[in-house]
């Protein structure tokens, strides 16, 4: 069950929080799960004794555990789940900050999830996920063991054969349970989700085509099909169904028959006089409040099926080596000579790849290119998708490695200190990012000093003074990725924070990719417009119109 | 918030035979709990007081069915809930499908749909799994257990009886107490919960900008805020599980301490007394249970509750459409002039207000009309409005019949976007009309100069053709159509836009080879190569520039 690989025990001891944090929370669950053995067991003690009608003087002391183990119970369990979120979520800050940091040294092109779109979303669910190690597996799972071999022993004090019977009971019962809850997951694992995932398709794929299928008569048939698909998930998780009921089945049935095993094995001694009547009665309800602490194992095991998958992708998603395919820190890296112009660029024979690319069939790989950029020079670079247009962009900004040779001002790329290197030559992205803060957020960060007048100012050349006034100023939200911004405008307010950080060189990936062709032409006018005065390399998959190039690099 | 949509109740069949299954499972499920119970206290008494074991062999048979009883049905519930809720989500996907391809209500995004049919329903799985067996244990089975501690000491039982109302309304005190700091804490969580997908995302923007180093402080910065926001919040949610733990074994001990007392003075039996100690936390069980499954119960009744919502809607609107219907059918009738397509000063209109200038044509078998007009004028809204895709002014008839969801069936139609769908060139082409003969796909294929096998596999959204083959394949799904339905009218709505010369001209060709043999043909166009083959071009304008 736990043949895991080293990365994956890495990620998953990082998310455990240290001890001293970890252990109100395994306390408070220990003096939780305590109280309500004792409850039952002052209780059935209590009643039995009193049933022999002694002097109620000898009660009194049952009557006070009774009532102090029946609050206890609820403040204990009040507590536990307060620490235990606080721990993890402390833990979180610290899962969150590590996992980055292993980002960084690989980061933007080692790392898929960057890339947005669902790989992202799944990627931050995981490293959050995490936080449930400790909180659904470890915490539940050490304090509900602390409280049924305590509860073990002290019945062993009692009666030595019922302590063992139980023991016997419990772990057959907790066996079987993870026994059938092993099988249930793996099934869920195996067979539920793909089947889950093409429902889903085809369901989308109904809505996408929906007036085509109304139009053709075939949207029944289609509905059919879907609820063909309907069925065979349903065939698949009622199968599973019976594996996790036999978890339920195994849970229910541990108490009963715990507390039937302990009075068939404790009757004797009462009969011969080890034990007396009160004591028996403890004997044979105290299983049934042990069985319930019991019940949260299960869960916990279920828990960290998650929590193991969700480290082994975050494992998986952050390379620990840098690969091949991504530059290293220079050694001694050797500074830029400024020289009041924009760089020379020169390529030669510079080829790229994907880390993660294999077989023969690689696509996005950069073919052998020479290319040259003076200072002030526009040069267009076109091919078809698949061609390595986006991999000679982040060759030039020292995302990606290359081989041959990449020359800054005479200066072989790799020997600069990459920061360097990117103070002069920037990127705007086919899909730029736009954080989920005012527009002035968005762009302060490419230089913090530039005041108010700046930030209106490089806004206004990108052609959107207009419609930031329209919307209340520089503090207009963009809303979450962007989505109170169309596609033209996210790339309008991408290059303005470029200009704003000055950078000498600018790589434009595809900034027409979002705006239909009738006003891509336009666009691009403006754009190259604004960016007046800096090399650029403009990125397109369609010819542009022209003169606004001054050469053309044709790739694929 | 209810703790049941009665709508759901009244629409799913498969909804009403789990809560009807569940309702027998829970009262058998009483009887056991009773029965062990029974066993356990007479098989304790019995010893104490001196019986031998092996005479309560009875008793011993009792506690052990028992257990096994209530393990039986706790399989039931898991195995029932999770067949439930496959069965309900299947019922309610189709109905919601169904009331959107009619055109019923509004659709309101394909994205938010596929989200409500998938993940949003599969919160049904934890509403039936986890929560309605709850609830059902708690309306059938704890009355049942309350009746037999009250039997058995109606002491006890007013105790209970007395407590346990109590629970719910305090639960509900402290939500309402506490629900506007809950929700002034939220709003403030979600942008502090994102804060970290923000800046994974945006790591190559913040990587060409050198600042991805500083994110580290500020990731740790925000993720402390957010717990400390957090937790202000969970000090409060937390307290209703406490108020129900607490209630439930402060009213065990209630029963126990009085038993307690009883029993010294002898007022009652040890059995007894065993009984209601063994039951009394039985009774609070459902209730707790409920209490720990309430998130899953708001999120499943919000995903049924919107899917409901959208069925009604699409019923509404429904009615008022098979009204309008009825209303235009008598309007008409006897319209029809042989024509495969008649407009008389039609219109589609957006927001109740013409797209376009009203149009009046007559089309007959064997023409080929352009439709011509400025980008944005309004060709695709008209050919919308005629398949009933889009509300309309003035009168259509398509082949005779009013143009609308009726005509449809009379009409083949391609529309801008290609729309493919996963499976073969050969399942999208035959799309609709699967029993037509092999020879037509063929014909089909060479006629539009696919230039594909029927076999070549289509990815989702037409993944792995180009643009042109797809253009092919749907014009190409359009003429077939026409063939093996029969029938007089082809639409095509640019249909060369991603074509090449070559490809265009052939196109037009087949076209024309259409007509020719008595089908009729609207194509909506600005390329003159296509126009140009065309018997006569009619040109739509804008509304404003006709209005007087």
């Amino acid at each position: 069950m736990s043949r895991t690989d080293p990365a994956t025990r890495r990620a998953l001891r990082e998310a455990m929080p240290p001890l001293p944090r970890l252990l109100p929370a395994v306390l408070a669950g220990i003096a939780s799960g305590g109280s309500a053995v004792a409850l039952l067991a002052a209780s059935a003690w209590l009643i039995t004794r009193a049933a022999e009608q002694p002097p109620i003087l000898f009660l009194s002391l049952g009557i006070v555990g009774v009532r102090a183990f029946a609050l206890s119970r609820a403040v204990f369990r009040y507590l536990e789940r307060l620490a235990g979120h606080d721990a993890a979520f402390r833990q979180l800050a610290a899962v969150r900050a590590g996992v980055y940091e292993r980002m960084l040294p690989v980061a933007p092109d080692g790392v898929p999830a960057t890339r947005g779109g669902e790989l992202l979303a799944r990627f931050v669910g995981d490293v959050d996920e995490l936080q449930n190690l400790a909180l659904r597996v470890v915490q539940p799972v050490v304090s509900a063991l602390v409280v049924l071999v305590a509860a073990v022993t002290g019945i062993a004090f009692l009666a030595p054969g019922a302590a063992a019977g139980l023991a016997l009971v419990l772990v057959a019962g907790i066996g079987l349970a993870l026994l059938a809850q092993h099988r249930a997951g793996a099934r869920a694992d195996r067979e539920l989700a793909p089947l889950r995932g093409r429902l889903q398709q085809a369901v989308v794929e109904h809505l996408r085509t929906r007036e085509l299928l109304v139009a053709y008569g075939a949207a029944d048939a289609d509905l059919d099909r879907i609820d063909g698909f309907a069925r065979e998930l349903g065939r698949v998780s009622r199968a599973r169904a019976v594996a996790a009921g036999a978890v339920a089945a195994a849970v229910a049935a541990m108490g009963g028959i715990g507390a039937a095993v302990a009075i068939w094995l404790a009757a004797p001694v009462l009969s011969s006089g080890g034990i007396d009547g009160p004591t028996l009665a403890i004997l044979a309800l105290v299983p049934l409040a042990v069985a319930e602490v019991a019940a949260a194992i299960p869960p916990a095991a279920a828990a960290w099926r998650v929590a193991r998958s969700a480290a082994e992708r975050v494992a998986l998603a952050v390379p620990a080596e840098v690969p091949p395919e991504l530059p290293v820190p220079a050694v001694a890296p050797r500074a830029l000579p400024d020289r009041g112009a924009a760089p020379r660029l020169e390529l030669r024979g510079v080829h790229a790849d994907w880390p993660g690319a294999t077989g023969h069939d690689r696509p996005n790989a950069l073919p052998a290119v020479d290319l040259d950029l003076g200072p002030g020079e526009r040069l267009l670079v076109r091919g078809p998708s698949g061609s390595g247009k986006t991999t000679l962009a982040h060759v030039l900004v020292r995302f990606l490695e290359y081989g041959g040779s990449y020359r800054v001002d005479g200066v072989e790329a790799r020997e600069l200190d990459a920061h360097r290197l990117r103070d002069r030559i920037g990127l705007v992205e086919q899909r730029p990012w736009l954080f989920d803060e005012s527009i002035r957020q968005n762009l302060i960060f490419a230089r913090d000093t530039a005041s108010d007048a700046e930030l209106e100012e490089v806004v206004e050349r990108v052609g959107l003074g207009g419609w930031m006034r329209e919307r209340g100023g520089l503090d207009a939200p963009v809303g979450e990725r962007g989505a109170l911004v169309s596609g033209g405008q996210a790339h309008r307010i991408a290059l303005a924070r470029a200009m704003l950080a000055d950078f000498d060189v600018l790589v434009l990936d595809e900034p027409t990719a979002s705006v239909d062709r009738a006003r891509a032409d336009a666009l691009l006018a403006e754009l190259l417009d604004a960016a007046s005065g800096r090399s650029v390399v403009l990125i397109s998959h369609t010819p542009v119109a022209a003169g606004l190039v001054d050469r053309e690099l044709v790739l694929g | 918030m209810k703790p049941l949509d009665p709508r759901l109740i009244r629409r799913s069949g498969a909804a009403r035979g789990f809560l009807a299954a569940g309702g027998a499972v829970a009262l058998v499920q009483a009887v056991a709990v009773i029965g062990f119970a029974y066993g356990l206290a007479r098989i304790v008494t019995d010893l104490v007081s001196g019986v031998p074991l092996t005479e309560l062999g009875w008793a011993m048979l009792l506690l052990v069915g028992c257990v096994l009883v209530r393990a039986l049905a706790a399989w039931v519930w898991e195995w029932s809930g999770a067949a439930g809720a496959v069965r309900v989500k299947a019922e309610l996907r189709r109905a919601v499908l169904e009331s959107v391809d009619r055109g019923a209500g509004e659709p309101g995004g394909t994205g938010r749909l596929a989200t409500l049919l998938g993940p949003g329903l599969d919160a049904l799985d934890d509403y039936f799994g986890r929560y309605l067996p709850q609830l059902v244990l708690t309306v059938v089975a704890m009355p049942i257990l309350l009746v037999a501690v009250w039997l058995a000491d109606p002491l006890s039982g007013l105790i209970l009886v007395i407590v346990l109302p109590l629970l719910p309304i305090f639960m509900a005190l402290i939500g309402l107490a506490t629900k506007q700091v809950q929700q002034r804490q939220w709003e403030g969580l979600q942008q502090l919960s994102t804060a970290f997908l923000e800046i994974v995302g945006g790591l190559s923007t913040l990587v060409v900008f050198n600042r991805a180093e500083r994110q580290l402080g500020r990731i740790r910065r925000a993720t402390d805020a957010y717990r400390g926001k957090t937790m202000r919040v969970l000090r409060v949610t937390f307290l209703s599980g406490f108020v129900l733990e607490f209630g439930a074994s402060l009213s065990i001990a209630l029963v126990a301490v009085s038993i307690g007392l009883r029993l010294v003075s002898g007022e009652m039996g040890l059995f007894a007394g065993l009984f209601v100690l063994v039951l009394a936390p039985e009774v609070f069980l459902p209730l707790r249970n409920v209490g720990a499954a309430f998130h899953a119960s708001t999120e499943g009744l919000e995903a049924s509750g919107e899917a409901l919502d959208r069925i009604e809607a699409g019923e509404r609107a429904d009615a008022s459409a098979v009204r309008a219907a009825t209303m235009q059918a008598s309007a008409t009738s006897g319209a029809d002039g042989g024509a495969a397509l008649r407009l008389e000063r039609f219109a589609a209109l957006r927001d109740g207000r013409a797209v376009a200038a009203p149009v009046d044509l007559e089309l007959a078998p064997g023409e080929v009309v352009a439709l011509v007009g400025p980008s944005g004028a309004g060709k695709s809204s008209l050919i919308a409005a005629l398949l009933g895709f889009a509300e309309a002014d003035g009168e259509a008839w398509v082949d005779g019949v009013p143009a609308g969801p009726a005509a449809r069936p009379r009409a083949a139609w391609a529309g801008q976007q290609p729309l493919l769908r996963a499976g073969t060139v050969a399942s999208n082409i035959r799309l609709g009309s699967e029993r037509a003969p092999e020879a037509l796909l063929e014909e089909a294929i060479a006629e539009l100069a696919v230039g594909l096998d029927p076999a070549h596999l289509v990815g989702p959204e037409g993944v792995g053709l180009s643009g042109g083959q797809q253009q092919r394949v749907a014009v190409a799904r359009a003429w077939h159509r026409v063939r093996a339905e029969g029938l007089r009218l082809l639409i095509l709505d640019e249909p060369s836009s991603a074509l090449d010369a070559d490809h265009e001209a052939r196109l037009a060709a087949a076209v024309r080879r259409l007509a020719d043999d008595g089908t009729a043909v609207l194509v909506a166009s600005h390329r003159p190569a296509l126009v140009a083959a065309a018997d006569r071009t009619v040109e739509l304008r804008e509304a404003a520039r006709v209005a007087h």
